[in-house]
Formats: C-alpha cells, sequence, structure tokens
C-alpha cells in the first residue's frame, strides 16, 4: 500500500527582475522570470507504514521535498499523491498567528487540520498536557520562548493521530525532556504503523529510526536505500570534501568532574558528572597508548532522573577523519547498568590491551535513553590517545587472528 | 464548434467562481469561525465595552458624518424624502464595502505567516472579510433599517446586504490578488475609495449631481446599487441598467477572479 507518491515531481522557485513581473506573468500566463532549481524531477514511492529519512547537506532540497509532500508547496512538474491525513511540523513556529494565544492557536490549528471545534475541545487538554504549557496557553504565543513554540507545535502536530507525519529537524530544539518524550511519541507512531518522513542532521537517529533513507544531494537524489548503506556512503562523500582526511577535532573536552551529590535541572532527565580516561597508570585527556599493552580504561559517572528508566551509555573511538573506528554500549556487552535511589550511577569499561595500531584517536561518550537512540548527553573528544606500536602491522586495528600451517610431507 | 466550447469553458469558470467559494464557506466553516473570533478580540481587545464596539465603531462614524452634514451643512433634500433616512440607508452599506474592499488587499499579507510555511488553505482568507464586515454592518444596517422604514425594511435590509456580499466576493478574491503582487494599490486605496464615495450618490441625491458629471453614475456599479438600496427600502425610482450593469460586472469578475486566484496560489506562498 503506497502513502506518497512522487511522479516526476520538481520545484524550481521563480525569481523576478521587476516587482509588477510576477502579477503580470499570472494575468498574461507568460513567463516572465529566470529560475532557481531546488528540486529536479523526482519519482518516489513511499509505502504505508514506513518510516523513510532525508539526509543530504543544507540546499540539498531536503525542507523542499518535505514541503511539497506536506502541501505548503506547489510542484513545478509532475504529480503528488498523498493517501491519508497529514500533519507536518515544517519550521519552528510556523502555523502559528502570534497575536493568538496559546489557546487560540491550537483552536486554529486544529480549525486547519479540519476538526470540528467539539473534537479541538476534545483533544485541548491532551495536548496542553503533552506540550507542558498549562499555565502559559492564554498568553500570546509571541510571548513564548523558541522552545515553547516548538513543544505546541509539536503537541498540536501529532495530537490528531494523523497517518503521515513529516518532521524537519523540529527535534533538534527544546529541552532534553521533551525532545525525548516527542521522540518517545515518534517512536509510538512508528510502531503503530504510521507513516513517518524524518528529516536530521543526526545520523545516528536516522540509522536508528527509519527504514529506508534517501540522500538528496543538490536537488537530486543520489542515493536510496537500507539506512547502514545510504549513511556510510553519505559520511564516505562527507569525508572526499575534507579532502579525503577529514579535520582534526579542535580540543578536547571532558564533563568538569561534580559532586557526589547532584540534582538535576529542571526539564533534562540526565546527564553525565564526569568522565576519566586512563590507560595503565595515567589518566587524563591525552594519554599514550602502546599497542596490544596498555589497558583503556573509561569511569563515566552519571545522574538521572530516577522515575525514568535507566539510561544506557555508549562509548565511541574515533579517527582523525571523525569516522568512528569501533563503539559499544553497555546494553551491547550485557551490562544491566543500576542505579542508586537518586538516579546515579558509576560504570567503568575497558579495553583491555588496546588492539589499535599507531596513530591518534579520540574517544567519545553517550549518555542516551533506555531505548538506546535519544542522545541526553554527550562528552565528545572526551580523550585523545596517541597509540604507538612496537612492531610493522600496519592499518588503524589489529585483527585477533590465527596461524597455522600445513604439516611437511615426511 | 468552437464557439460553443468556449462558451461551455466560459460557463464552467462562471460556475467555479460562484459554487468553490460557497463550497469553502460550508467545508471551512470551523476555520472561519476562529478567524472571524480572533479579528473581534484583536480589535476590542483591552476595551472596556468589548464587543459592543463592534456595533458601536459604524455607528459612530454614520452619526458624525450626519451631524456633519444635516446640523453643520443643513445638507436638504427636495421633496419628501428625508435626508437622515436617505443618508443612512446608503452610508452603512458603502462603510461595508469600503472596508472589504480595503481588507481584501491586505488579507493575504497579514496572515503570511500562517500559510507561508505550515498547511493552511489560503483560498478561504479573502472570504474573512466578507463574512466579518458582513456580520458586523449586516446586523447595524438591519437594526437601523428596520427602525426607520418598520419590519419589512429591515428584512429588504437583509437581503441587500446579503446581496451585496454575493457580489464582492469575486472582487475580494481579486482585490486579494492585487493587493498582494501590487502593493501600490494598497497606498492608492484610501484615495480612490474616497473618490468612489463622492461619486455616488451617498451624500446627495443622483439628480443633484451637475449635468456633466452625472455620466459617472453610469461608470459607478456602486451607484447603481444605491439606487437598488433606495429602490428596495426608500421606493424610489431605479432603471433596468442599475440592475444589469452590476449584474454584467459581477459574471465578468466571477469568471476571472477564481481563476486568477487559482493561477496565483503557487505564487501566494512564495511572495512574501
Amino acid at each position: 500500500m503506497t502513502a506518497i507518491s512522487l511522479r516526476g515531481v520538481g520545484k524550481s522557485y521563480a525569481l523576478y527582475d521587476h516587482t509588477l513581473d510576477r502579477i503580470k506573468e499570472i494575468v498574461t500566463g507568460h513567463p516572465r522570470h529566470r529560475t532557481r532549481v531546488a528540486l529536479h524531477p523526482i519519482d518516489l514511492e513511499i509505502g504505508r507504514g514506513e518510516v523513510v529519512g532525508l539526509i543530504g547537506r543544507n540546499g540539498a532540497g531536503k525542507s523542499t521535498l518535505l514541503k511539497l509532500v506536506a502541501g505548503t508547496l506547489t510542484p513545478s512538474s509532475g504529480e503528488i499523491r498523498v493517501d491519508g491525513q497529514v500533519s507536518a511540523l515544517l519550521e519552528l513556529g510556523t502555523g502559528f498567528h502570534h497575536d493568538l494565544t496559546g489557546r487560540e492557536n491550537v483552536y486554529l490549528g486544529g480549525a486547519v487540520r479540519g476538526l470540528s471545534v467539539r473534537e479541538i475541545d476534545r483533544l485541548y487538554p491532551g495536548i496542553v498536557e503533552f506540550a507542558g504549557l498549562a499555565e502559559f496557553m492564554e498568553q500570546p504565543v509571541k510571548t513564548f520562548s523558541s522552545g515553547m513554540l516548538v513543544r505546541l507545535a509539536f503537541a498540536l502536530a501529532t495530537c490528531i493521530e494523523p497517518d503521515i507525519l513529516i518532521i524537519d529537524e523540529a527535534l533538534s530544539v527544546g529541552d532534553a525532556a521533551f525532545a525525548h518524550k516527542s521522540f518517545e511519541r515518534i517512536m509510538g507512531f512508528k510502531n503503530d504503523g504510521k507513516t513517518i518522513l524524518f528529516c536530521s542532521h543526526s545520523m545516528y537517529q536516522v540509522e536508528a529510526i527509519c527504514n529506508r533513507v534517501i540522500w538528496l544531494h543538490e536537488g537530486a537524489v543520489r542515493m536510496v536505500g537500507e539506512p547502514a548503506a545510504v549513511i556510510a556512503a553519505y559520511n564516505a562523500y562527507l569525508d572526499s570534501l575534507n579532502g579525503g582526511a577529514g579535520q582534526a577535532p579542535a580540543e578536547v573536552a571532558a564533563p568538569a568532574p561534580e559532586p557526589a551529590a547532584v540534582a538535576l535541572e529542571p526539564g533534562r532527565p540526565a546527564r553525565l558528572l564526569d568522565v576519566q580516561v586512563s590507560a595503565g597508570p595515567h589518566s587524563g585527556r591525552s594519554l599514550e597508548i602502546v599497542s596490544h599493552q596498555s589497558d583503556l580504561k573509561i569511569r563515566i559517572r552519571f545522574v538521572s532522573d530516577p522515575a525514568i528508566p535507566c539510561p544506557r551509555l555508549a562509548v565511541t573511538i574515533s579517527g582523525p577523519d571523525g569516522r568512528i573506528i569501533s563503539s559499544t554500549g553497555n546494553w551491547v556487552d550485557g551490562l544491566e547498568i543500576r542505579r542508586d535511589s537518586a538516579g546515579q550511577a558509576e560504570v567503568t569499561v575497558c579495553f583491555p590491551r588496546l588492539a589499535l595500531l599507531k596513530g591518534q584517536y579520540w574517544l567519545n561518550v553517550y549518555l542516551l535513553s533506555h531505548e538506546g537512540i535519544f542522545p541526553f548527553d554527550q562528552a565528545e573528544l572526551v580523550a585523545e590517545l596517541q597509540v604507538r606500536q612496537q612492531t610493522l602491522e600496519q592499518g588503524i586495528v589489529s585483527l585477533p587472528r590465527t596461524w597455522s600451517q600445513a604439516p611437511l610431507p615426511a | 464548434m468552437l464557439g460553443q466550447n468556449r462558451l461551455q469553458r466560459i460557463a464552467c469558470h462562471l460556475w467555479a467562481g460562484f459554487k468553490e467559494p460557497l463550497r469553502l464557506l460550508v467545508t471551512q466553516r470551523s476555520l472561519l469561525a476562529v478567524l472571524i473570533r480572533r479579528d473581534m478580540q484583536v480589535r476590542t481587545s483591552g476595551t472596556v465595552l468589548g464587543g459592543i464596539w463592534m456595533l458601536a465603531q459604524p455607528a459612530l462614524q454614520v452619526l458624525a458624518l450626519w451631524f456633519l452634514l444635516d446640523f453643520v451643512l443643513r445638507v436638504r433634500f427636495p421633496g419628501q424624502v428625508a435626508f437622515v433616512d436617505y443618508f443612512l440607508l446608503g452610508m452603512l452599506p458603502w462603510l461595508m464595502v469600503s472596508e472589504i474592499i480595503s481588507r481584501s488587499l491586505s488579507v493575504l499579507s497579514e496572515f503570511g505567516e500562517l500559510y507561508q510555511r505550515s498547511v493552511f488553505p489560503v483560498r478561504v482568507l479573502p472570504l474573512l472579510p466578507i463574512l466579518f464586515s458582513g456580520l458586523v454592518y449586516g446586523v447595524v444596517y438591519t437594526l437601523i433599517a428596520g427602525l426607520l422604514t418598520g419590519p419589512a425594511g429591515a428584512l429588504g435590509a437583509a437581503l441587500l446586504v446579503l446581496a451585496l456580499l454575493l457580489w464582492l466576493m469575486p472582487l475580494a478574491y481579486l482585490m486579494a490578488v492585487l493587493g498582494l503582487f501590487v502593493r501600490d494599490l494598497r497606498q492608492i486605496a484610501p484615495f480612490a475609495l474616497t473618490m468612489i464615495l463622492y461619486l455616488t450618490p451617498i451624500m446627495y441625491m443622483p439628480d443633484m449631481l451637475p449635468e456633466g458629471l452625472r455620466a459617472f453614475l453610469v461608470l459607478n456599479p456602486f451607484a447603481d446599487w444605491m439606487a437598488l438600496i433606495h429602490a428596495v427600502l426608500q421606493d424610489m425610482a431605479w432603471s433596468s441598467g442599475n440592475l444589469w450593469r452590476p449584474l454584467l460586472l459581477w459574471l465578468l469578475l466571477l469568471a476571472s477572479a477564481w481563476k486568477l486566484f487559482l493561477r496565483s496560489e503557487p505564487h501566494i506562498r512564495e511572495e512574501l
């Protein structure tokens, strides 16, 4: 069953040299403009229940494609068929009238979506509760912060249980607690078999959520397919832009150690308190490692809201080009983290006799939601590893292996 | 055959121009109700009398002009027609027309933040000035006509307002598009509307206009409307020209304005 079908759909923006050229063109039907192509004609079928991610650099045409499917833009060519009710979260704060109060905007948004006043009356408490804005709903939305706007917009867009949900980077704004809540709602939609069209710069999230990924490049589809394959190709492309070697990270960062008893800020479900990295007797942010000899230990302390499921921890080791060489998580290795009554825990992960070969590497630590998708907190470039080796092995990692020889003839 | 096809096409455009806005009135009634409520709140927010101002404002406007013309300038009409009756029954519909045209010119810009980057039925917006002003002036006009001419006059006034709103519908769509793409029109509109007011027999009777200027009455559809209004409510003289001229103009606009709006729709979202 196809939910979204695009046949030869393209979009060009018209550029007019004179103010009156546009109306002259509308009246006479004769073109009087130059064009800038935003999206070359594409064919695309998205099945019901599919979660499709759009990736690409800025200006690749991702937002244009989302707007075309949502119906806020008219295609310059081709035909779009959308089967089902669409709800779109396209840009921060859009779709709101800034002079109206939060309540009035909910009713306006509901009416735009074709809901009757009675239906909106029924949905209103749920929207306000999800957005967490009960005390602000009688104030004009022009007084809302960007975080409040996105909370209201998301709650409104998802309250009506659309068949097709379109989200354009909207979750990057707002506090972590709401972002996590929104994320869980999206995952709920996915589990309910809704169709989701999702655009994000977070490759991790795209890979974790999507069934299929579309890589757009300069207004055209560069690649469509399995998330892992498309994202790998996209990352390779990004690497190639950096001359093949990528850019060395600018500086090493780590959370400053904090006292044992700490409180979480409102709206933050979890955060890292301390990350300590050591190799043998040495610890610090820049460590010398001897390949196959040094034990690399990462001690991580975090605090989380005891009311939420226990977060997960992940560690990645990346090379100078930013590409991840190895990663692991507590759930991958079978460790179930236990927290104290304040929601704190301390976990150590050890890489015995680190098998990286000579070179420069960086460590990154992530505190993730219990599904292992949404990042509550992260400490990127937490330590720099200078690996030296005493053998002539080539490459970046020494893989476990065994050699054997066939018996010699007698 | 070719002529028949063309006639069929024109008939289709006419029917679409008539039917589609009315269909929107029904299908988007919830949205329009929210927008009208919003308009009323914006206009009366922070005032002590609140919604009463919606009716009091046009009444006070008329009162001020009546004071000027009747008490200061002492304008008197020949014959049996009372100036105040004639003036009130003509001025209120004109204020409604004038407000609808002015608002139509800016309605698309006003709501740009709603439709440009979110899913919003732009086509309902030109209906907003018609509904809002129609509601406000319709009530005031029916009440005043009832007071001046009796219950039959109130019914006649209500029907006249309805007919006038229907007549203004294609004009509102046309003005909405022109106001967005030819913004100079918004600058010149107050002057143009004042000139049309002076050239429309509202503060004077058609016969009082100098001979040389009477030709303008034929070119001015609002002069025809005034003749029809006074004919219905005050039993004054009218001609068939007063009926067919606005009707012809309406049919012309009905066929073209809706089509022009549809053609403009993709541009509207990209214009602001």
